[in-house]
């Protein structure tokens, strides 16, 4: 990838490597490939952070316990848990939230029709929780047969894999349970025995037939196994992506079946109310996610959430101004200069009012260097010059195949993206259009869609915006009044969707920011095409191979080139093939020296065997 | 320098009985005669306090609970229900399959090395189950969870096939006849686990048995040698006799390992509380694994629950092996043990 030198900005940390004391963090799973990321790439300041994935709830104890410096968590320290565990008491004013990464918890499944692997399977919410409570138990029941017109399932048993120990997954899981599927959970929390503590759990009941594995890493690594056909679990969509497999394309409310792609999960939380009651630190940022469940929005993702650091704002225990240091530099990187690589990886980059609430955030760590960043520098690809999230505004619709009723797209999803799975000849119906001239008709075959799926429809009605070429849209053109949606956050505006001359996608217009209140407006004058993500003039490209789409930076279905592309500060991904195996060989060749070698020649030189 | 004296006689005292020793130790003999039996005594102090800590920590959930703590099979502390049952049970169980696996590799093993091969092969043989057991438990749990467990299903099928008639090799929602039927059943098992211990447990158990095998006294086995018995009669007479001590005292300590090992055992088990012997079905459970997993998000009154949980492994282990040293004081003298 070419990194394109451009000059250091404010940004950075202070390239003082002496000075900076190592950190340790523990915590979520589920975030734990993006830390990673972000722990290797501060390397190159002089910071060492050490990041142990053990599971939210080990994280906010040992933070808790103070045997770590930071902790990093799916779900707020939990006061009066649901489930009959003890409640979790952080003396007050000594921690701090701040949202670290944004991703979808992805259903990674193991499944093959005739030996040929599924990449395309599809799932209403009630037919997912139903699977993880027992009550659906072979992959060709009638339900997900609804679901799946273009495949004809095996009588295979589906084996539910669940984490083990205590996971911010399972909590965001369970919670969504609760709230869309609350008789399903009952049910299944009165048969596992855990009744009556049937709230919000981090601690999933498991029954015969589940398979209950440790962290995410597990559970993807037990999914991916040869053996495990028919496995389906939950983990955060950059595992499914790393094991290269696919995810379920979960039904949203807007009729449409979605995978948690960085973009569509940028499109969903737009509609997570954000605590902004600054005067209670104990909720303070923390996430509603009940308008994402419900979002209107074709693209959205039911499953989307953020993920947090919990900072320490008071010196104790082994916390010290010298590791504050440390810790502020580090969330400094974090949030801005780390969030080009979120997308890449699988995760969605944090908004900017997130962002600028995070530097707050940082503040509070004692010791820490405040830096005064100019956030237009960050190069986070979901800030525009208006404010806008531009990867939620350019986020593509989803096709006409994808949209609930006879048709089914044949697309591989996550880790198998180009993988298609053929599907049945009735659910083919056209070829979906996804370059050129037929953008427009595209762009309106799913808003028909969902129209008529969804009744009321009117946010969903997207599309109506220009085509590639230039010409004018054919399908939608709502208002874009938004309805409630838009207004959702109690926050002023409702976006004009008329304002641009009819050339905005209402879906995408009509949303306001639920936290800082602003008008979302696309931006250069909202001529996004739906389907490609590509603003109206720019050269155009072919969205599947991503050529000639690196300039832009919009382009999402190309996010993974242009991400890299703008990532000047980040280190560039020199890891090709030769070096690891080299690396390998040397690890090899380690073992053999320091294990191997002395053995033999002890016995060698010890007089031979003993007898 | 201990020097012995005998009494001056004196005419007070009866001739007829024999004189009094008494023996003068040198400062070197007291001192290290003092250094010996203070670790000795140390040993034993450090098992007495570990025992006494884990009581003491484990003192408030036992309280709690009582005498279901050994009854209650599930594992909720915060809710108050929790009990050793299911996961002794288990622990038990992957330990006992495990031993099972490893006692006859490593007999044939150490016999192999200490009477059949070759001396040039001899010492790498030596090297290798040295090897074997300086691995770290983790490497053989990722082992065990990424390549061994996908081979050992089909054992366990096959298994589970012809000898489902067996309670321990039933497997609830195996179906052999459908060739659709997920091989999951058969992962994250007790076997499977025990499969993986038991590669952990053997070369340990080799080693004690080598060491005893290859000091049977070479004027036996050549005496059977020269009554005309074969390699393999001389082994059956002399050898395996000779070393059952140390074959004994190694099973133990292999077993004593298995039932504590955590890491390879967290790593492929799912775990399930409850009672069952199905060896080959999903699920399982061990103390070590319970705690490992659980200690860093416990309360504290669930943390004082784990120890109560410790406790009883470390009750068990003691009983392993005190019946393992007796076992190895009641077999032949002049046999060793490491054990």
């Amino acid at each position: 990838m070419a990194a394109v030198p451009l000059g250091l900005t404010g940004a950075n940390p202070v390239t003082d490597a002496s000075s900076y004391q190592r950190i340790s963090g523990e915590g979520s799973s589920w975030s734990a490939n993006a830390l990673d990321a972000m722990r290797v790439n501060v390397q190159q300041f002089g910071i060492t952070v050490d990041y142990n994935p053990t599971g939210s709830t080990s994280g906010r104890k040992n933070f808790l316990n103070g045997t770590v410096d930071f902790a990093a968590s799916d779900i707020p320290f939990q006061f009066n848990p649901e489930d009959g565990s003890a409640p979790e008491n952080p003396a007050p004013g000594s921690y701090a939230y701040m949202p670290i990464t944004a991703g979808g918890t992805a259903f990674m499944y193991n499944l093959r029709i005739n030996g040929q692997r599924v990449t395309n399977l599809r799932l209403s919410g009630e037919n997912a929780a139903k699977i993880f409570t027992g009550a659906i138990t072979v992959w060709n029941d009638p339900a997900i047969a609804a679901d799946n017109p273009g495949l004809t399932l095996p009588a295979r048993n589906i084996v539910p894999v669940v984490r083990s120990e205590g996971s911010g997954s399972t909590a965001q899981l369970t919670a969504w349970m609760i709230d869309r599927h609350p008789q399903i959970w009952q049910a299944y929390c009165e048969r596992s025995g855990r009744a009556p503590a049937c709230g919000q759990t981090s601690f999933y009941p498991t029954i015969p037939g589940m398979i209950a594995q440790n962290g995410d890493l597990g559970v993807s690594g037990y999914v991916s196994q040869g053996f495990a056909e028919g496995a389906i679990g939950y983990v955060n969509y950059s595992y499914a992506l790393g094991t290269q497999f696919p995810v379920v394309k979960l039904l949203n409310a807007a009729g449409f079946y979605t995978e948690p792609t960085p973009e569509n999960v940028a499109v969903s939380l737009l509609k997570a109310r954000i605590n902004t009651d600054e005067s209670n630190p104990a909720r303070y940022l923390t996430q509603d996610l009940s308008g994402v469940y419900t979002d209107t929005d074709p693209r959205s993702y039911q499953l989307s959430s953020y993920s947090y650091l919990i900072l320490p704002t008071r010196v104790g225990g082994q916390f010290n101004e010298a590791k504050g240091r440390t810790l502020g530099a580090f969330a400094y990187y974090a949030m801005c200069q780390a969030q080009q690589q979120s997308a890449s990886l699988g995760y969605s980059p944090m908004p900017v009012n997130l962002v600028e609430a995070s530097f707050e955030q940082i503040r509070k760590i004692p010791g820490v260097e405040v830096q005064n960043i100019d956030i237009a520098q960050c190069d986070n690809p979901t800030f525009s010059a208006d404010g806008t999230n531009v990867l939620a505004t350019s986020a593509p619709q989803p096709k006409a195949c994808d949209a609930r009723g006879p048709l089914q797209c044949s697309d591989g999803t996550a880790g198998l993206a180009n993988v298609p799975t053929p599907v049945n000849a009735a659910a083919q119906g056209g070829t979906a259009p996804a370059t050129g001239g037929a953008a427009a008709g595209a762009g309106g075959a799913p808003a028909t869609g969902g129209g008529a799926a969804q009744g009321s429809g009117a946010p969903a009605t997207g599309g109506g915006s220009t085509a590639t070429g230039g010409a004018p849209a054919t399908g939608g053109g709502s208002t874009g009044s938004g309805g409630g949606s838009a207004t959702g956050g109690g926050s002023t505006g409702t976006a004009g969707g008329t304002a641009t001359g009819g050339a905005v996608d209402p879906a995408t217009g009509a949303v306001t920011d639920p936290v800082t209140g602003l008008v979302i407006v696309p931006g250069g004058s909202g001529t996004v095409d739906p389907e490609t993500g590509l603003v109206a003039g720019a050269p155009a490209c072919d969205p599947s191979t991503g050529v000639g789409c690196a300039a832009t930076g919009q382009n999402p279905t190309a996010g993974q080139v242009a991400v890299g592309a703008v990532a000047s500060t980040v280190i560039p991904e020199t890891t090709p093939w030769d070096a690891s195996i080299a690396f390998v060989v040397l690890v090899i060749l380690l073992v053999l020296a320091v294990v191997i070698v002395p053995a033999v020649a002890w016995r060698r030189f010890s007089g031979g065997v003993p007898t | 320098m201990a020097t012995i004296t005998p009494q001056r006689f004196d005419a007070d005292t009866d001739a007829s009985e024999p004189r009094d020793l008494t023996i003068r130790k040198g400062p070197s003999d007291r001192l290290f005669d003092g250094i010996t039996s203070a670790s000795g005594l140390l040993v034993l102090v450090i098992m007495g306090a570990v025992g006494l800590f884990l009581t003491l920590e484990a003192l408030q959930s036992l309280e709690a609970v009582g005498v279901s703590f050994l009854t209650e099979t599930s594992w909720e502390p915060d809710r108050g229900q929790f009990g050793i049952a299911s996961v002794l049970l288990f622990t038990v169980l992957i330990a006992l399959v495990a031993v099972a696996i490893a006692l006859p590799v490593s007999v044939a093993t150490a016999l192999f090395i200490a009477e059949v091969a070759p001396t040039w092969l001899r010492s790498w043989l030596i090297s290798l189950v040295d090897l074997m057991a300086a691995v770290p438990s983790v490497v053989y749990g990722l082992w065990g969870l990424y390549l061994m467990q996908g081979q050992v299903i089909g054992l366990s099928r096959w298994l589970n096939t012809w000898f489902g008639w067996l309670p321990f090799f039933s497997v609830d929602g195996a179906d052999p006849s459908s060739p659709l039927a997920s091989a999951t059943v058969y992962t994250a098992s007790t076997f499977v686990a025990g499969v993986v211990v038991a590669m952990m447990v053997m070369p340990i158990q080799c080693v004690v048995m080598r060491e005893v095998f290859s000091q049977v006294p070479p004027g036996e086995r050549e005496g059977a040698f020269a009554l005309g018995s074969t390699r393999w009669g001389m082994m059956r007479v002399v050898t395996l006799p000779f070393g059952r001590g140390g074959m004994i005292g190694g099973t133990m300590l292999g077993l004593g390992r298995a039932l504590g090992e955590t890491i390879a055992v967290l790593l492929i088990i799912s775990p399930r509380f409850d009672i069952n012997f199905h060896i080959l079905e999903a699920g399982s459970n061990s103390v070590s694994a319970l705690i490992a997993s659980r200690y860093a998000e416990s309360s504290e009154f669930g943390l004082s629950a784990l120890f109560a949980a410790g406790l009883a492994l470390f009750a068990v282990t003691l009983v392993v092996n005190f019946t393992a040293s007796w076992f190895v004081a009641r077999s032949r003298s002049g046999a060793s043990s490491e054990a």
